[in-house]
This record gives structure tokens, sequence and C-alpha cells, in this order.
């Protein structure tokens, strides 16, 4: 099946950049009411780049690798070439696979989080 | 009765069931969250479209009448249906969360004060619960919930020691939607009453599969969904003792509910209308007219039986799959219309887009039901739900579709 396809699994299966910061400048987390599913991110800055990406959380395959991937994508990123990106174009860029409509929120809530730190 | 129940033949009465969902023969497992429809439902809302349309209770004209004369023909189906002792009895919602609110902002204005408790249980749907926060929030009064055990039953010593609190009333889901558990509804009724406390139960998921006699269980409200009784969305019903409802203001003011409205105020119509403001849901009550005689053709004795058996057979064979933890107890005739599950290592929504991947429909999440899933444990589990038309097949089709989900994450 085709969102279960090998990257994906290998990025739930050995998740990238997960645990936690000692001293993180950004800190957010947000849950899916639907399934209780819960993601945090946190990042380190230096001036205005993503040095660190440290994320956690509880959550299904699509949620896992969705925040797997997008905290390799912000690494490096500045934030104000992160603030000029929609959510969707996020998605696309950062997470860059797609599922049906009822799992889109498994996918989105680490996008979610991340644009809930942004908007604090 | 009917002489013999068969879920094959009984299939065929349903359209949907016939087609492909991903190019597999589609297996409805999410029956607890609504049911398909027969033929016999749809027919009779596309006939009442066809010959009838007409508002009710307005107009001297034949279509009005007739309109009006099916919209209370279907009334006093469902009070015979569910042993009500007067049609008036019968309000029509759009579904149980419809009908508990009812009671809760209805009964709750002028029955609740500072102070008062409400009791509930850990294993209610949330419709059971937050409609009684929002009123403790309005009225300063509190909720308190009765314990469930880790067997899947209600802890009715707990139950006791929390009717010492006086409650002045308790809200018991009859059958779990998330465990399956049928609760002792006239047991725990009578033990309300002796300290006072009126019962309103949440019977979604029991009036699907099995007889109900409000006068025998007991209580003084009882709710449930049309649409998970083969009856269209938008169809539910709340039942409550005559003398109570005269009682109680109406819920929601306008068209149809009033006798006499005047610039300095109005005067109330009589049950049921008080509780009907605006154009009802004709067609929806007409559906569910039609969805009871077609289950009353089944036998309802029947259809409990084939309840207990695929519930049976569902609990064996998930039982028989080391990666599966079932939900709730083994007891099954303590049991109704659905088996939760938890597939171990992999989340409830991966296990769910596999098994639809092979044309298997379950439900996942916490189906509504979060503090019973916070007790157990379980961020979110599996649920498949039955109704007249699920067979022993389905349940084998899921078997073979979770064995996608070992293939898939290796499991």
């Amino acid at each position: 099946m085709d969102i279960y396809r090998e990257d994906i699994l290998d990025h739930y299966e050995n998740p990238r950049n997960m645990g936690e910061l000692v001293d993180p400048d950004y800190e957010g987390r947000d849950s899916n009411a639907s399934c209780g599913d819960m993601i945090q991110f946190q990042l380190k800055m230096e001036d205005e780049v993503i040095k660190e990406v440290k994320w956690k959380g509880i959550g299904c395959a699509i949620t896992t690798a969705a925040a797997s991937k997008l905290s390799e994508f912000l690494k490096g990123k500045t934030l104000s070439d992160l603030q000029k990106m929609s959510c969707e174009e996020i998605v696309e860029e950062g997470i860059g696979f797609k599922v049906n409509p009822g799992r889109m929120k498994c996918l989105t809530l680490p996008v979610r989080v991340f644009k809930k730190i942004w908007e604090s | 009765m009917c002489m013999s129940f068969d879920p094959q033949i009984i299939k065929k009465d349903f359209p949907i069931l016939n087609r492909l969902v991903n190019g597999k023969p589609l297996v409805y497992l999410d029956s607890g969250a609504t049911s398909q429809k027969p033929q016999s439902v749809i027919d009779a809302i596309v006939g009442y479209y066809r010959e009838h349309n007409a508002n009710v209770h307005r107009g001297a004209h034949t279509l009005g009448d007739e309109s009006t004369a099916l919209y209370h023909k279907a009334r006093q189906k469902i009070a015979q249906f569910i042993g009500a002792k007067s049609q008036k009895e019968i309000i029509f919602v759009r579904n149980t969360s419809e009908a508990l609110n009812l009671v809760a902002s209805a009964w709750g204005s002028e029955n609740l004060g500072e102070g008062d408790v409400i009791l509930t249980t850990q294993m209610e749907h949330h419709s059971n619960i937050v409609p009684w926060q929002i009123l403790a929030t309005t009225k300063r009064a509190r909720v308190e919930l009765i314990a469930v055990k880790n067997d899947g039953f209600l802890d009715m010593d707990d139950f006791e020691r929390k009717l010492k609190l006086k409650p002045k009333i308790v809200g018991i889901v009859h059958v779990s939607n998330a465990l399956g558990t049928v609760n002792p509804i006239k047991e725990m009724t009578k033990m309300a009453h002796k300290v006072g406390a009126l019962v309103v139960v949440d019977g979604a998921q029991s009036v699907p599969h099995m007889k109900i006699e409000v006068s025998d269980l007991g209580c003084d409200f009882f709710a449930f969904s049309g649409h998970k009784v083969l009856a269209p969305m938008g169809s539910g019903v709340l039942w409550g003792r005559k003398e109570l409802l005269e009682l109680m203001p109406p819920y929601m003011g306008g068209g149809g509910m009033i006798s006499e409205v005047h610039e300095s105020g109005f005067v109330a119509g009589e049950l049921p209308d008080k509780f009907e403001a605006g154009t009802p849901n004709v067609e929806a009550a007409i559906g569910l007219m039609v969805a009871v005689e077609y289950l009353e053709k089944l036998g309802m004795d029947s259809v409990r039986e084939h309840d207990k058996s695929i519930v049976k057979y569902a609990l064996c064979a998930l039982g028989g799959l080391s990666e599966v933890e079932l939900l709730g107890t083994k007891e099954v005739e303590k049991r109704s219309g659905s088996v939760s599950f938890v597939y171990k290592g992999v989340h409830a929504h991966d296990v769910a887009t596999i098994l639809d991947s092979e044309g298997v429909a379950v439900r996942s999440g916490h189906h509504c039901t979060m503090p019973l899933h916070e007790v157990m444990g379980v961020v979110a589990s599996i649920r498949a739900s039955f109704n007249v038309y699920t067979t022993k097949e389905d349940i084998d089709r899921l078997i073979e579709a979770l064995a996608k989900v070992k293939k898939v994450f290796g499991k």
C-alpha cells in the first residue's frame, strides 16, 4: 500500500531527531482530539537559523514519519523563510507524502505544532 | 418471530453492501457508528418525497394531512417498539446526543442547583458526560463518575458509595460503545430511585440489538439514535416519563411548540409538540418507522441471538491472534454489538487504514470515550461493530486483512 511504502516505514521505525533539548529556544505541542496522539517540537536557534530540532510524542506511523521528516526539513532553515510558507507548502516540501482525507489530521499534526510555536 | 435468521439473506436487503472498496467487496464493521439502511427504508424516504411531502401540523390540504398522518404513525410505531405507555412520551430529535442535551438542559434548568451532584460513569460516550459538565458549570453543580473495573464492568461498590452523595440524576450507558458491556440498567435504576435520583439511559448501542421495554427497565428517560437502527441519519428519539416531561420547560422555542403566543409571553404546547420546535425531520421519522418494521419482521429475539453469535465468533477469532489484545469482558451474555481491540505495537489508525485497503471498514480512535480509554491506559483502539447483516464470513475477512498489518509492519 502506497502510504506505508518503505521510506515512510523507515522513518516510523527509525525516527530522526527524536528526543529532547536541554535548553530549547522554542517549544510547542499539540494533540489530535480524535485519537489522543500528541507531538512536541523543540528548536534551538543560531541567529535566524534553526540549528537543532528535537521532537517526541505518541503517534501512529503517519504522524511519526511526518514528524521525523519535518524535523529533517526544518534543520538549517531560517525562520523568515519558513514564515513565508503555508501549512500546505510545508506538508508538501517538508513531509513529501500524501494520505487520504481521513488521515490528514495525522499527517498535519507535526506541522500544526510547528506553526503553533511560530505564532506564539 | 422469524423462523430462521440468515444474515446472508438479510445482507441482500442492503444495497450498499454490494459495493467494492479499494477493489475488494466491502466488509462493513462500523455499524456502531452508523448502520447501513435496507432497501425498504431507502424506498420509504424516496416515496415520502415523491408522493407525500408537505409540512406537518400546518395547512388544510391533502398533502399536509398525509404527511402529518405519517409522522404520527411513525411516533406510534416507535412508542410500541420500545414499550412506551403513550406516543406523547416519544420526542423526535436528531440523535442520542440531542436527546441527552434536551434532558440536561430542560430538566436541569429547573431541577438542579448549586452543590448538587450529577452521577454518570467512566464508560459513557462523551454525549452522556459533556452535557452534564456544561450543566454543572452553569449551575455550580458537580459531575461524579462511577468507576469502570478492569474486567469491563461498572464498579457496583463505587456506584453504591456515590449514591450516598444523593445525586439528583444518574446517566448510564445501556451498552458501552467501546467495550460492548451490557450494563444492569434495571438493578441500577432501582438503586438510584431508592435515593431519589432520576435515571437517564443512553440506549444508542442497545436498541439496534435487543428488545427494549422502557417500562421494564424502570428508567425515567431513554435516548437512542435511529441511524444506528437501520434508519436515516437525523432520526433520534427521547423517551421520557410523561409526568416528568410535562413538568419540564421547553428546550427550544419556535413554531410548532406553542399553544399561544402574545406580546407578553407564550403558552407552551402539549406533549410531544412542546419539545419539537420548528419543522421536524419527517422523512427520518418515517424511515425509522420502516426500519423498526423491518427489525420486527426479523424478530428482536432473533436479532439478539445473532448479535451474541457474531460477538462470540469475533472474540474467538480475534482472541486467537497473539498480536491482538481484546478489550472488555469475555462473557458473551453480557456483551453486545462490538468487539474492540488493540493491535500490539501498531497504532489503531494505521491498522484501520490497512484494513480499509482490504475493503474492511472499522472504527479507530477513542470512539468518543476518552475518560474510558484513559482508565484502560489505551490511547486508541480498533472497534469492529455489527448489525443484522454481519456474517461470520465478514469476521473471517477481518482476520485475513489483519494478516496484512503483520506483513506491512513486520509485527
